[in-house]
């Protein structure tokens, strides 16, 4: 609901900046609003919370194995990073291979 | 003692009749591979908890000490700790198959959940409701009747980790999470909120040691140049980069993986606030004792109503991410990110052990919309997770507080820049 606010209120207050200043000073309210409304949601509810497994289990791991092969180049992007990253994202599962 | 099922017992249907050759076929096969562990509290087979000084069978946990205390004696004594009885800590990483512990075998689908004991002391018949707990007073002579034989509903788990935080310090820390968020709390909660009704429960989860191997195949990106051109008024930010495919694998053992025993704890997700009780874990399994229903007096207990079979698909879930966060070590010269498109698991072995957990449960339910909160505490180390519900108006009115003055600060430069 916030979210749907702010992209209503962001084209509406862009209009009305003067051309010479930063006009995108303008979404820190909306943004400023929003952020409040998830922070103050996320202590109370903790909706984010679960346990680490990852983190808090006893692991004996062996060195890890693998290998890489450069397969092409990108000459010229403006993303500065690749696409989809979910090396961090430990729990988001790809395609099971059997 | 007799220990039998309230319900009468229906005959089951199995099948039509087999031929001669199966019938053969059946008898000289093999018999069912029982249990692999044998965790079953033989000197408590009678139902009866004696205090090993004097005999009295009036006993429960003492929180401060985590021991049996004898309530007529006053003798204190704990059962053995299920890591050394059982051998529970070694050979993972020789682990094979599944090898399950027999408080954690399948639950029999037609298993009731009321049991009646007859009293050994006055002869009463004494019925226990085993979904909530496992043992009950005689209402005519007061002796007590525990649950110790591992009957077949799944009621009876292998180890039980006493209680170690009291109910005190249990309020105390349900009083001090809720206090630090009464300004958003909502109005009605606020006025019902009553520490004090805070339950202890033993929660049922199956803990898991295996051995696993892990693979991971994906794309990398290294970033090779970096320069910025001049677009108008802009300066633009450009990148080129080699692309690589990358593959890792790893070996691990876990050890002492704990998962929810219980289907309805085990759904996570915005309907409901079950992660509050999930991300109390970890506990300190390795303390855990034989099992011996008289840690449970005074507390309630849940059921396990999930087999291992059940539980398996949750448990390579998180080998595989246990996986993916062990190779994100080696991941460092991608400096662009890695994005894993396959995996694949290989469980070596596991070995599972059903295991009663102690939790302090203040459970409250929200009116408006039905949902069940939760503030639980861990009864062994005492962090303390809830959910509280939200005066939605109220969080509002500040969201749009803070979004007015930071709008104005803006508007204030912009005029000021014009």
């Amino acid at each position: 609901m916030t979210l749907d606010l702010i992209t209503t209120l962001i084209p509406a207050l862009v209009p009305m900046a003067s051309d010479d200043g930063p006009v995108w000073l303008l979404a820190a309210g909306p943004a400023g609003g929003a952020a409040t409304y998830w922070a103050f949601y996320r202590y109370y509810r903790n909706t984010d919370k679960s346990h680490q497994f990852e983190r808090d289990t006893l692991i004996e791991a062996q060195p890890v194995q693998g290998g890489e092969e450069k397969v092409g180049h990108i000459s010229k992007t403006r993303d500065s990073d690749i696409d989809g990253d979910n090396s961090d994202n430990y729990r988001q599962r790809v395609q099971r291979v059997q | 003692m007799s220990q039998e099922s309230a319900e009468p017992k229906q005959p089951t249907f199995d099948g039509p009749p087999l031929s001669l050759e199966e019938e053969l076929a059946a008898a000289k096969a093999e018999p069912e591979p029982g249990p692999s562990i044998e965790t079953v509290n033989e000197s408590l087979k009678d139902g009866l908890n004696r205090c090993p000084k004097c005999g009295s069978t009036d006993v429960r946990l003492r929180g401060s000490t985590g021991m049996l205390v004898c309530l007529f004696c006053r003798n204190e004594w704990q059962e053995a700790r299920v890591e050394e009885e059982f051998g529970l800590g070694e050979g993972i990483d020789q682990l094979e198959g599944t090898v399950i512990a027999s408080g954690a075998g399948d639950i029999a689908a037609d298993a009731a959940d009321q049991l009646t004991f007859k009293c050994e002391a006055c002869g009463a018949e004494v019925v226990v409701d085993t979904a909530h707990a496992l043992n009950a007073r005689c209402h005519w002579c007061r002796h007590t009747l525990n649950v110790n034989q591992q009957i077949p509903n799944g009621a009876v788990p292998d180890a039980v980790l006493p209680f170690r935080l009291t109910k005190d310090e249990a309020v105390e820390k349900i009083r001090e999470f809720a206090s630090k968020r009464r300004l958003f709390a909502h109005k009605r909660f606020k006025k019902e909120f009553v520490p004090e009704n805070v339950l202890g429960v033993y929660l049922p989860y199956l803990v898991i040691d295996a051995r696993a191997e892990s693979q991971y195949w994906g794309k990398g990106e290294v970033q090779t140049r970096r320069w910025t051109e001049k677009q108008g008024d802009n300066n633009v930010t450009y990148y080129a980069a080699d692309v690589y495919q990358v593959s890792r694998q790893v070996s691990f053992t876990v050890d002492d993986l704990t998962v929810e025993g219980s289907s309805e704890r085990a759904q996570i997700g915005p309907a409901n606030t079950n992660n509050i009780i999930n991300t109390i874990l970890p506990f300190d399994t390795k303390n855990a004792v034989k099992w011996n229903a008289s840690y449970l007096v005074g507390f309630t207990s849940e059921k396990r109503d999930l087999n291992v079979e059940a539980v398996r698909p949750h448990l390579e879930d998180q080998l595989l991410s246990i996986g993916r966060s062990e190779v994100r070590g080696s991941l460092g010269r991608f400096d662009r990110g890695v994005r894993w498109e396959q995996e694949k698991l290989d469980v070596g072995g596991s070995r599972w052990v059903s295991m009663y957990l102690p939790v302090w449960l203040y459970s409250y339910r929200q009116e408006s919309n039905g949902m069940l909160h939760y503030i639980a505490v861990n009864a062994r180390t005492g962090e303390t997770m809830g959910s509280i519900p939200v005066s939605q108006p109220k969080l509002l009115l500040a969201a749009f507080t803070v979004g007015t003055f930071l709008e104005g600060i803006a508007g204030a430069i912009l005029v000021a820049s014009a």
